[in-house]
């Protein structure tokens, strides 16, 4: 049950990621909707692709024992993720843009 | 047991009213932003173009936001109802699993490129990626109901020994007779809600006097959208669909339509009431007689059963909640058709835009949609009951019997208050959206 408020929590994280690198790196920035757009994306990609190395809201309540220790690993992921999707998608865009001049 | 029924029902019923906020926008959303992007191709009128990509930025958030709490939804299958799928999972693990694998990529693929994308593809193309993000959103829609279908009326299964359901029949779960005017159904009163939010975006530009050139085109297509949608949200899906409920679900029809006692000659319709469960009888009510005879079975005389012909288990376990939710949304349609009327005739009469009172109820009237969607859908699960595969598999059977009533409600507290986050969230990022308006492309 805990595991789906893990999910969720860590969706939050990967949107606070974006934003805050957004903030900071302002030419990678989409605005507030975009990044946190881009955010919640982000942290699900890789949380979901990565996930399973140890760290996905399952292992974090395995035999219905708190891992705190996996918990931050989780939102350092989805941090990051969230950050990572902010960047990637910009370079994507202006890729895009470049390509048809 | 009793009390991880209802605690599990109430987390469920909460997850799944949240999040149905924001697919049935993007669904009917969807169909608008194709019929802007034609009309630009067809006319190349730049606020065209502008206007579908302002809408494709509001339901970029919608999107957003569906993910996010769809995601509990499918936690909860394997946590809260792990004997539901275990016992149904090779059926309706399919539907949902195509929902996912074709729905939501198809969607979300090409929701990235309609936003990134027109430069590099041009206007045809970018088009087609606009027609590819309805596609998916709604085969989306067509996937969940057809699970759903099956759960209101099973087809296409058998039983194995060890309890579990089985498909015999794959092409049945498309074919079910529940499927299509539910469907239909459905896809109008989203397109009911996206007209109504598009129209009351349109009357609040009218009336802060800023994009009324926006404003003006936002209210008309609503106004057109938002009535047609709503007749056929009447006529001929809700009767269908009320058909359908008829033939199959009779118990469940006698609820919703509060007959208690089975009427020799004719059943009547009734307009308002209050279900007494004690004494079993509507206080209060106003009826029209041989009405609901002459609707469901075009003969004044028909005899309904009533809720008196059924066993206790039998009869859905609510039949209050079950009777509001479905006069709710009835007289909510009835209300959208009237308003939405009213608005195309002063629109014809050149009085629209400068009626203050009709705007300012067009833009208030705007939660409203969603209350009636959502009833809507209460009216269909709460009518299952007590259900969760119609006449096979009750709901006291499908839950997780190792999970706690206090474990969920620790749970349901929890996504309480994150939702409250994420819908203060989605707020500011819509408003402030809708603030900034359609921009006029930059070249």
């Amino acid at each position: 049950m805990t595991e789906t408020l893990i999910s969720l929590v860590s969706i939050l994280i990967g949107i606070i990621g974006a934003n805050i690198t957004g903030f900071i790196f302002k030419k990678y920035s989409f605005g507030v909707t975009g990044n946190t757009i881009a955010g919640v994306f982000g942290s699900i990609f890789l949380i979901k692709s990565f996930g399973r190395l140890g760290f996905n809201p399952l292992f974090i309540m395995q035999n219905g024992t708190f891992n705190t220790s996996l918990l931050i690993i989780n939102c350092i992921v989805s941090f990051f993720g969230g950050s990572f999707a902010v960047i990637l998608i910009s370079m994507l865009k202006s890729k895009m843009n470049n390509n048809n001049g | 047991m009793e009390d991880m029924l209802f605690y599990d029902r109430l987390q469920f019923a909460f997850t799944i009213t949240f999040h149905y906020i924001f697919p049935q926008l993007t669904m009917g959303l969807s169909l608008l932003i194709v019929f802007f992007k034609w009309k630009y191709l067809r006319n190349n009128i730049e606020k065209y173009n502008n206007t579908a990509k302002f809408f494709m930025k509001i339901f970029a958030i919608n999107f957003t936001m569906g993910v996010v709490t769809g995601i509990p939804l499918e936690f909860q299958f394997g946590t809260n109802w792990a004997k539901f799928s275990e016992l149904t999972g090779s059926i309706i693990g399919q539907t949902l699993a195509m929902e996912g694998m074709f729905s939501f990529f198809l969607e979300s693929s090409f929701l990235a490129l309609f936003i990134f994308g027109e430069k590099l593809m041009g206007q045809k193309l970018h088009f087609l990626t606009g027609f590819l993000v309805f596609l998916g959103s709604w085969a989306s829609g067509w996937f969940i109901l057809a699970t759903n279908a099956w759960m209101q009326h099973p087809v296409g299964y058998e039983i194995l020994e060890n309890g579990k359901f089985v498909l015999n029949n794959f092409g049945a779960l498309f074919t079910n007779p529940w499927l299509l005017p539910a469907f239909l159904h459905n896809q109008l009163a989203s397109v009911v809600t996206s007209s109504f939010v598009v129209a009351s975006i349109g009357a609040f530009y009218i009336l802060r006097n800023k994009q009324t050139e926006y404003g003006k085109l936002f209210l008309k297509t609503g106004v057109v959208f938002g009535l047609i949608s709503s007749v056929l949200l009447a006529f001929p899906t809700g009767d269908w669909n009320a058909k359908n409920v008829a033939k199959y679900q009779p118990a469940a029809f006698a609820a919703m339509e509060g007959i208690f006692e089975t009427e020799e000659a004719g059943a009547e319709i009734v307009l308002i009431g209050q279900p007494n469960m004690v004494e079993k009888k509507l206080d209060n009510k106003i009826a029209v007689p041989n009405i609901l005879s002459f609707l469901t079975y075009q003969e004044w005389d028909k005899q309904i059963p009533g809720m008196d012909q059924f066993k206790k288990e039998e009869l859905p376990d609510n039949v209050p909640a079950l009777y509001y939710s479905y006069h709710i949304m009835v007289g909510l349609g009835t209300i959208f058709i009237a308003v939405m009327a009213l608005a195309l005739f002063f629109l014809w009469r050149k009085k629209l835009y400068s009626s203050k009172a009709l705007l300012w109820t067009i833009m208030f009237l705007v939660p409203f949609p969603y209350i009636a969607n959502i009833t809507g859908w209460y009216t269909a699960e709460l009518g299952r009951q007590p259900y969760l595969v119609y006449g096979l598999l009750k709901t006291s059977e499908g839950i997780s019997p190792t999970v706690s009533s206090g474990n969920t409600l620790f749970t349901l507290l929890g996504f309480v208050a994150l939702y409250m986050l994420l819908g203060l969230l989605f707020l500011v990022l819509v408003g402030k959206t809708i603030n900034e308006g359609p921009k006029p492309q930059t070249h």
